[in-house]
């Protein structure tokens, strides 16, 4: 499996299933992730993706519980596999290896909030 | 909780949801709008409800990518040569698991699909007879419509007689044709020396070998216009010259070794006159309307003394191409009316017909060619796929009935995800399977009987199974009926909803029932019809061979007067009556059974009105005729030896009298031709003629001395060996010439029926063969009927109902089915008779008790059909029967 497979967007995707599990579906995912950048986000982008995902082997999908807010449809609730789990990490250890090696002068300054 | 429904201000627009449900994946339209309507709720509770239909519309857009479209493959979708053979695997499981209901149908089918086989070779058979000749497309024979004061009849036998107006006979219509139309290529005058009334076989001599044959004259273009193979000499020439003749294969190989060694060699005809052989023809089959052993050239005929059948004749020609054929007709019609001088009242109209259509549109009405045997060749045809139709029906009817068994099949089929049309496809091919398993029994079935059918019919059919058109035809039959039977089954069980199918809800609608029994109806109806139909024919055709004729045809030989006989009848009646087995022997100059003659002008009367005519029949005869034949006088006294003056006497017949409109006729004047007598006696009528045709006025005299007609000889009953060993004796002795040739008066009276023979025979088979097939139909839904209420019949059992309310139960259903079906049959059946029996002067009529019949022996048909089975679920032990579930 190539690194390539993951992109940018589908990591974020998947990393915001790991933290929303067990209750990860497509919604909260989006509104999850307007929060965290403040930029409009759609279901269909976020569903796009998990569908993506859920056939690269890195999520795993079921029905949920029917909602009336749903208009009475069920919700498909996300899990990462283990595929998903490792792909996460072995993104995470190259970036972090990467952050460990960036020297002071590397960086412009700017102010973290 | 809230829903979105119950609050419409929160709903979101209606259409998006539409134009997804169009867009996208069926498998996803649950997520996606379910994510829409959530987000929706979100954006409304967050935002104003304007924004947030505007959010909404981003995020519909946003799903309209390829990811979310319909897939148009379906991935799920098997491959199409697994799923056939997973079709006839469930096909053959089907068939066998059902044997007895897939013997009824491929039975049925198979019975029908052999009667329409049967019916259509006929029908190919009937439709083949002369249309074999290359130039087909150009050939007519003329008929004329003659318009006689105010009565109108027509012919293709034209009168070339009628108008001796300056003692020539008119023997050249052919030739002036040719002459005066440039559309004419070539034209032949066509006589038969062999038919009635006064045809004969004519003897041929070569050497010492004699033979009589049947043959007829034709002129020079007959080679050119028709294909009749030769086999020795050419067209042009075969007729082309006084005294030629051409003969066929089988006359050749009677005289010579082979047929080229009769070309250029002389044969004596009738001991008066040579004829040179100038052509040897493949001898004529039965796909020739025109049969012959010789044809002796026109120019000979027409110098006289040959023998032709009758005083009129056909008259064939052959239009050059691309001639308008309704101009030319036009163009003819008066030709005879402007080449003779007729009476005003008088017109002979000529007209042009087919030749390939002469043979089938046989009989004439106004005067113009009418249906005749095409009429046979369409109710045939007709038969043929009302049989196939009623074996298709059961076919519906018994998979119909069976769908409920396998409606479970299509409930898991569905649920797994097979489409309607995969289901359409998989009925459809199971009752093609069927059919063509019927085809190929029927073609084993259709070669057995075929020869049969041949006896039967009087016809050499075989399959033509090398003709590549004909298998076309085989497999589009086989097709239809395969579709038309299983079209019903499949789209009704395909239309069945799983959900209720595997609940076990389903039960047949009320449509679907009727329509059931709307099926068995139909079919029944058409089988209580053909019933009525046969009955009626073969009645008729008994009528007609055993009707009282007002005189005695047993046991009377006639032979015809010729060669030395001309002169020493006398003696052959002398020598005769002195011999074993010979009761009687006189002589008439027309064949009592079938007189055609008929005359008009030379007929005068005591008390005839100017310009007042009678077509009268009339004959020539010796003084025993009347007690030979048992004919009865009404009035005065039959002819008599002991009178000198009986001579000059007549005889009519009540029909004459009465047209005649003459009062005490005892003594009366009256004259034919040149002799002048009175009338002596009244004969009751008797049929002078075919029962197809009124009795006509007749007119009889004492002629001993004619040197034609024929010989009559009655024979003693149970002695007509006898007879005719004294008959040949006398014959050698006196007329050692001619070989002896005899007919049996009763024999051929019964060949003036072969036509309606032939048809009551076909119908009684084709009848039977229907009700056969329906009651198979009807022996499956019995068996269907029994099976689906084994349960009802137990509870019934148990709770004390008794065997005999359970059979009657049982065909109660069936007897309102036939009920129902004779009452719709027999009207029609009652018009369509009434319309057949018109066609005959004397028929039987439509007795009640016909109808009577039929009904009653349909209902016990039927009952004894469905009997057994009733009586077997009747019978069975409840205990075995409630056992289960």
């Amino acid at each position: 499996m190539r690194r390539s497979d993951l992109g940018e967007f589908e990591e974020i995707v998947l990393l915001t299933v790991a933290v929303l599990t067990p209750a990860a579906y497509s919604v909260v995912i989006a509104e999850e992730l307007e929060q965290q950048t403040g930029k409009t986000v759609t279901t269909g982008a976020v569903h796009a993706a998990l569908q993506r995902l859920e056939k690269k082997g890195f999520l795993t999908s079921e029905m949920g519980e029917a909602t009336a807010a749903r208009g009475g449809r069920r919700k498909r609730l996300f899990k990462v596999t283990i595929a998903g789990s490792k792909i996460l990490h072995e993104v995470k250890a190259v970036r972090d290896n990467l952050w460990g090696r960036v020297a002071p002068q590397g960086l412009p300054q700017t102010h973290i909030s | 909780m809230k829903r979105p429904d119950q609050h419409p201000s929160h709903t979101p627009p209606r259409w998006v949801d539409r134009l997804i449900g169009l867009l996208c994946d069926s498998d996803l339209q649950e997520d996606i709008l379910g994510d829409l309507y959530e987000r929706y709720q979100l954006s409304v509770e967050r935002l104003s409800e304007r924004k947030a239909r505007r959010r909404y519309w981003r995020e519909a857009l946003a799903y309209m990518r390829p990811a979310f479209f319909k897939k148009t493959t379906h991935n799920t979708t098997p491959h199409p040569v697994t799923m056939v053979k997973h079709y006839f695997l469930t096909a053959f499981r089907n068939t066998v698991r059902n044997k007895a209901f897939s013997t009824i149908n491929v039975l049925g089918l198979a019975l029908g699909m052999t009667c329409f086989l049967l019916i259509f070779l006929w029908v190919a058979d009937e439709k083949g007879i002369d249309n074999f000749h290359a130039n087909g497309d150009e050939l007519y024979t003329l008929y004329h419509t003659t318009e006689s004061s105010g009565n109108v009849f027509g012919g293709y036998s034209i009168p070339h007689w009628l108008a001796e107006s300056n003692g020539q006979r008119q023997l050249v219509l052919a030739e002036e044709l040719k002459e005066n139309f440039p559309e004419v290529l070539y034209a032949t005058n066509y006589a038969t020396a062999y038919e009635l009334p006064w045809g004969y076989p004519c003897t041929f001599q070569y050497g010492d070998t004699k033979y009589k044959i049947r043959g007829s004259s034709a002129s020079e273009d007959f080679f050119k216009m028709f294909s009749y193979p030769l086999l020795a000499g050419d067209a042009e020439s075969a007729l082309s010259e006084i005294n030629n003749i051409a003969i066929s294969e089988k006359m050749a190989r009677m005289f010579f070794d082979q047929p080229e060694d009769a070309l250029g060699k002389m044969l004596r005809y009738e001991n008066f006159k040579d004829l040179v052989v100038k052509a040897v023809f493949k001898d004529t089959d039965r796909k020739s309307s025109l049969q012959f052993d010789y044809l002796i050239s026109w120019h000979t005929t027409a110098m006289g003394g040959i023998l032709t059948s009758d005083n009129k004749w056909p008259t064939y020609i052959q239009l050059r191409e691309n001639v308008d054929q309704a101009a030319f007709a036009e163009k003819l019609k008066d030709y005879q009316n402007n080449r003779f001088q007729y009476p005003d009242n008088y017109r002979v109209n000529l007209g042009i017909h087919p030749f390939g259509d002469h043979y089938l549109n046989s009989s004439f009405e106004n005067g113009k060619p009418a249906e005749g045997r095409m009429e046979y060749v369409k109710i045939f045809s007709g038969v043929a796929i009302f049989i196939l139709i009623i074996a298709c029906v059961n076919f519906m009817n018994l998979a119909t009935a069976k769908s409920l068994k396998r409606a479970r099949e299509v409930g898991v089929r569905k649920v797994i995800g097979s489409s309607r049309s995969y289901l359409i496809g998989q009925f459809l091919g199971e009752s093609l399977a069927l059919s063509f398993i019927s085809l190929v029994l029927s073609l084993v079935l259709v070669n057995l009987l075929l020869p049969y059918f041949n006896d039967f019919s009087g016809k050499q059919m075989s399959l033509p199974l090398t003709d590549g058109s004909y298998w076309l035809f085989l497999i589009g039959i086989t097709i239809a009926a395969g579709l038309a039977s299983g079209s019903y089954p499949a789209l009704f069980l395909s239309s069945l909803k799983p959900v209720r199918v595997l609940k076990g809800l389903t039960r047949f609608s009320k449509s679907a029932l009727w329509f059931r029994k709307g099926l068995a109806v139909f079919q029944f109806s058409l089988s209580i019809l053909l019933l009525i139909a046969t009955l009626v024919v073969s009645r008729q055709t008994n009528f007609v061979q055993n009707k009282h004729l007002g005189y005695d045809k047993e046991n009377v030989i006639y032979l015809r007067i010729e060669g030395d006989l001309t002169t020493k009848y006398a003696l052959l009646k002398e020598r005769l009556l002195t011999m074993p087995g010979i009761a009687m022997v006189d002589r008439s100059s027309e064949a009592p059974h079938n007189m055609g003659f008929e005359m008009s002008s030379p007929f005068k009367w005591e008390g005839q009105q100017e310009g007042e005519v009678i077509g009268f029949r009339p004959t020539s005869v010796g003084y025993d005729f009347i007690d030979m034949l048992g004919l009865e006088v009404v009035e005065g006294r039959a002819f008599s030896r002991d009178f000198a003056t009986d001579s000059a006497a007549f005889m009519v017949n009540e029909t004459a009298l009465r047209l005649m409109g003459m009062e005490n006729p005892l003594g009366k004047k009256i004259s034919a031709w040149a002799k002048q007598g009175h009338i002596i006696g009244i004969l009751k009528d008797y049929h002078i003629s075919s029962l197809h045709e009124e009795i006509k006025p007749l007119i009889v005299d004492i002629k001993e001395d004619l040197n034609f007609g024929l010989i009559m000889v009655k024979t003693h009953p149970g002695q007509t060996k006898a007879a005719l060993e004294s008959l040949e004796l006398a014959n050698a002795e006196i007329n050692p010439n001619y070989p002896l040739a005899y007919e049996f008066l009763d024999q051929e009276y019964a060949r003036l029926y072969e036509n309606e023979a032939i048809i009551s025979r076909l119908s009684n088979v084709f009848a039977v063969l229907a009700i056969l097939i329906s009651c198979l139909g009807l022996l499956g839904l019995a068996m269907f009927s029994a099976e689906q209420r084994i349960k009802e019949i137990g509870i019934r059992k148990v709770l004390g109902a008794s065997v005999r309310s359970i059979i009657s139960l049982f065909s109660k259903e069936f007897v309102q089915l036939v009920l129902v079906s004779f009452v719709i049959a027999a009207p029609i059946a009652w018009y369509l008779m009434n319309g057949w029996l018109q066609g005959f002067a004397y028929s039987i009529s439509l007795a009640w008790w016909i109808f009577a019949v039929t009904g009653v022996s349909a209902l016990l048909i039927a009952l004894l059909t469905v009997s057994f089975q009733t009586l077997r679920a009747a019978l069975r032990n409840p205990v075995t029967s409630l056992r289960s579930e």
